[in-house]
């Protein structure tokens, strides 16, 4: 070791020129830029996909970049679901403002604001996060339909549970060919298109993403269902509903749902994510 | 790719059908979509080809519901009627009431 450090590639100890103090240490860019390469890569890619979004072009009415924070600004106390993106950089809350603005719910029932618990009870009790009049939620009235309609919920109510991840998730879900196809069609109503997670957050997009089950009964979902709508209905015979945690996402689809656009063709219904194992097989 | 049974196997049995009771009968689009089903199955124009065979493919689900592949309908519609038969029916006695 002593003939290394006397070799002749050793800098002289003595004439080395003493540090600058500075901001700029190994400890301060670890707290400024902790990402890989290709993690940078990729926030690089979702930050890319939010700057390009176009309302427009997903059947939503115009948004400039910086309006998204006036309109949440505006409408977030009687739209409590707007709350969870004031605090975003200005190309997440257009995404916010221009869904808001259209006709579907993604935003309502599938992001962020959509606690734990509303989740939970969404898929047990059918009670829709969307109804702010909360007599009416423990009922089981759909907060988005005129009318006393039953709401209704799949096997799995889940979200995508950061607002930025969400607004990429859609931001590049609308641009994906099949996406595009339908919501540039010009017939009936379009089918669904169900794509990877990753395909549209990358491949650690599961991580954003949450939800919760109803558990079968007698190893079968339309039973369990059945038995869900009947207890809602004052039919309480059968076993109570029971849910349980969706574990993991990883591998799991988000799936893109289509309605009539005011401003275009057709604008996304609902955009929600589900497990793998609840893939078509 | 779009991972959907009807886009994987659009030549598969009961595509069409499966398909176009996803579109308009999922709980996430219900409320909204179904009323619009049943207008377009009422009145279906000659050229609305996708609702004729879907309305052929339902009719054949009716009568043999064990030709129905797998969990496909439950997973795609996830209705509360509790079996396809049910749902099923109900479908058509909504959309083509006494109809034969």
């Amino acid at each position: 070791m002593a003939e290394i450090r006397n070799g002749p590639e050793e800098p002289d100890r003595e004439n080395r020129p003493e540090p600058t103090p500075s901001d700029d240490t190994g400890a301060a860019r670890e707290l400024v830029e902790p990402r890989s390469r290709v993690d940078y890569a990729v926030d690089l890619e979702r930050r890319v996909a939010l700057l390009s979004f176009e309302p427009r072009r997903a059947g939503l009415p115009e948004v400039g970049i910086n309006d998204g924070q006036a309109y949440l600004d505006k409408h977030h106390v009687e739209r409590p679901w707007l709350s969870v993106a004031r605090d975003s950089p200005p190309e997440v809350q257009r995404v916010f403002a221009a869904l808001d603005q259209g006709g579907g719910h993604a935003h309502i029932r599938h992001e962020g604001s959509v606690t734990e618990e509303l989740n939970e009870r969404r898929v047990r009790n059918l009670e829709d996060p969307a109804q702010l009049d909360p007599a009416k939620r423990v009922a089981g009235i759909d907060g988005l339909t005129a009318g006393d309609v039953p709401h209704r919920c799949g096997d799995i109510a889940s979200r995508i549970v950061d607002p930025k991840a969400f607004a990429t998730a859609f931001a590049r879900g609308v641009e994906h060919p099949d996406v595009r196809a339908a919501l540039e069609s010009n017939g009936p109503r379009p089918e669904p298109v169900i794509l990877p997670i990753s395909r549209v957050l990358g491949d650690d997009g599961h991580k954003f993403c949450s939800g919760w089950q109803l558990e079968p009964v007698n190893g079968s979902m339309e039973e369990a269902r059945a038995i869900r709508r009947a207890w809602k209905a004052g039919n309480q015979n059968a076993p109570e509903p029971r849910t349980r945690p969706v574990e993991t996402f990883e591998g799991g689809t988000v799936t893109f749902a289509f309605r009539r656009s005011t401003v275009g063709t057709y604008e996304v219904s609902s955009m929600y994510v589900n497990p793998a194992d609840e893939q078509p097989t | 790719m779009n991972q959907a049974y009807w886009a994987r196997n659009p030549q598969g049995p009961f595509a069409t059908l499966i398909a176009v009771a996803a579109t308009y009968c999922h709980p996430e689009v219900y409320n909204d979509a179904y009323p619009e089903l049943i207008e377009r199955a009422r009145s279906a124009a000659p050229e609305d080809g996708q609702i004729r065979v879907f309305r052929e493919e339902l009719r054949e689900a009716l009568a043999d519901p064990s030709r129905l592949p797998n969990d496909e309908l439950s997973k795609a519609v996830q209705y509360d009627d509790g079996s396809n038969e049910a749902f099923l029916r109900r479908l058509w006695r909504d959309l083509y009431g006494d109809q034969p």
